[in-house]
């Protein structure tokens, strides 16, 4: 598990560098459906169902973030 | 995974903070600008699960309200409330027949939050606390999270901590071994000194404290103009009485109040990716999640959709997600603890410690108003939302022992319907921002 998240870590700083999006091309990623958990009441209540729906808990992300579009 | 209590609890809050500040130190915050809105947002879902017997489903009602305030140019106050109404069929003993010995019940809980956000030109700190009281359950919650986006704006990385001072009123069963130990039955006084103060009176009731600790830690990566990636880390440690204080499971013929382990450690990593379709004004959307804890639960869990705009002020959004876990290493199913005993020093009745899949399907509508050139919604707003959305759930409960040892089958020991959807829900939202 550990070393899957350096991997991961890696891979996706790996590509910050090299392929960086410019200011001018992120009109798309400041949609709101490329938001994740962009309602965040609708991200509550469904992590307050399945959590009590089943044995894992967490774990389901936060939101916005990445876009730098501001 | 086995190690010491202390150790894996340790081990599993580190995790996410170990990882991101491997990535570097988060940047000082650069001169301030303002980001603070001011929003209201109201939600509620209703949840209703069939089940066996004729004592009814389960039905849930879940309010919520949350208002934010800009106190400054770049702070913003956060106050919020949440109710669940809870009533239906509960399963009083978990037994190879679980349907015949099922009774009714009803609970109301209430919980408020509140918070207070910084805002910097890359970064944010927000500070919350959270309380919840229902009859026989208090929770008092603090938390802090911080965000920042890497200079370029294509990183964003996101670090959360919260702690949790819980309460359960449980049955006084004083030194009784485990399987001596009575259930409450609703009929103790769970005593409360104050609404989140829990007061034991002796030979009735008696509060159990439960502490959770959990971190969480994503980063979010812009990989193309049209593909944002996300990869998270959650771990969490929950110290403390972790049975249900109401549940009874039936062990070589005794019926004793199920007993689970004091402490949990729980790991989760997320990852997840939405891509862009500018020709047709749509997006996609994929995730998985792999999950551990000490208790010998692991499951996975992928999921898609699909987001599509109809001209500028529809959208629909379609999902669909399937998990499946293992069961927890004490769980067994009904008939074993019956005739076997229970596995070691621990055992429980918990549908959801047991092996599952579930695999929940659903659509979302969205009608968005905003004055395209900068001008006011109704006179007064910037954004009006409202939001529709449904879901239907199927639970499939998988043996977690041999079935063909099984005489009695696994079909009654939990009251789920055994239908093909066994619950939907239905979300009504509406978002004000001015």
């Amino acid at each position: 598990m550990f070393f899957a998240c350096v991997l991961a870590t890696g891979f996706l700083l790996g590509a910050c560098g090299k392929q960086a999006v410019r200011a001018s091309e992120k009109e798309f990623l400041a949609d709101r459906i490329m938001q994740f958990d962009a309602d965040g009441q609708e991200t509550a209540a469904d992590e307050h169902i399945l959590s009590n729906r089943e044995g894992s808990s967490g774990g389901r992300g936060t939101g916005g973030g990445g876009c730098g579009c501001n | 995974m086995k190690c010491s209590a202390s150790l894996c609890g340790l081990a599993y809050l580190a995790l996410p903070i170990v990882l991101p500040a491997m990535v570097g130190a988060i940047a000082p915050a650069a001169v301030s600008d303002a980001y603070a809105e001011d929003r209201v947002d109201s939600t509620t879902t209703w949840y209703q699960e069939r089940r066996k017997g004729n004592l009814g489903g389960l039905t849930v009602v879940h309010p919520q309200f949350d208002i934010g305030v800009d106190v400054g140019e770049n702070t913003t106050l956060d106050l919020g409330y949440s109710a669940d109404a809870v009533s239906g069929a509960t399963a009083a003993v978990y037994s190879t027949d679980a349907v015949s010995s099922a009774t009714t019940f009803k609970d109301l809980r209430h919980a408020a939050n509140t918070g207070i956000t910084f805002y910097g030109s890359r970064s944010t700190l927000s500070i919350s606390g959270n309380i919840g009281t229902e009859r026989d359950y208090n929770s008092i919650g603090v938390g802090v999270s911080a965000k920042i986006d890497l200079p370029g704006k294509n990183t964003a990385l996101a670090l959360s901590y919260n702690h949790g001072f819980d309460q359960v009123c449980d049955f006084d069963n004083g030194m009784a071994t485990a399987l001596e130990r009575r259930p409450l039955t609703g009929q103790q006084a769970c005593k409360k000194k104050s609404m989140l103060l829990g007061e034991d009176v002796k030979d009735d009731s008696i509060w159990r404290d439960l502490s959770l600790d959990a971190t969480q830690a994503t980063i979010t990566q812009n990989l193309s103009p049209s593909v944002v990636a996300q990869v998270g880390l959650f771990g969490q440690v929950i110290r403390g009485f972790q049975s249900n204080p109401y549940r009874r499971v039936r062990v070589s013929g005794v019926e004793a109040q199920e007993h689970l382990p004091n402490v949990r450690g729980r790991v989760a990593l997320m990852a997840r990716v939405n891509k862009y379709l500018p020709e047709i004004k749509s997006a996609m959307h994929a995730m998985f999640r792999g999950y551990t804890d000490t208790w010998g639960v692991n499951s996975v869990t992928v999921g898609l959709g699909y987001s599509q705009y109809f001209g500028n002020s529809l959208l629909l959004r379609t999902n669909a997600r399937i998990y499946q876990q293992s069961e927890a290493t004490f769980f067994k199913d009904a008939f074993f603890y019956e005739t076997e005993g229970s596995a070691g020093e621990y055992f429980t009745g918990d549908r959801e410690l047991g092996a599952i899949r579930n695999i929940v399907g659903g659509m979302k509508f969205s009608y968005i108003k905003f004055d395209e050139d900068g001008g006011n919604v109704l006179g007064v707003f910037d954004e009006v939302s409202f939001n529709l959305k449904g879901e239907v759930y199927l639970l499939d409960e998988l043996p977690a022992d041999p079935i063909e040892d099984n005489r009695e089958g696994i079909d009654r020991q939990f009251l789920s319907s055994g239908q093909a959807v066994d619950a939907f829900t239905l979300q009504l939202g509406m978002l004000f921002r001015y």
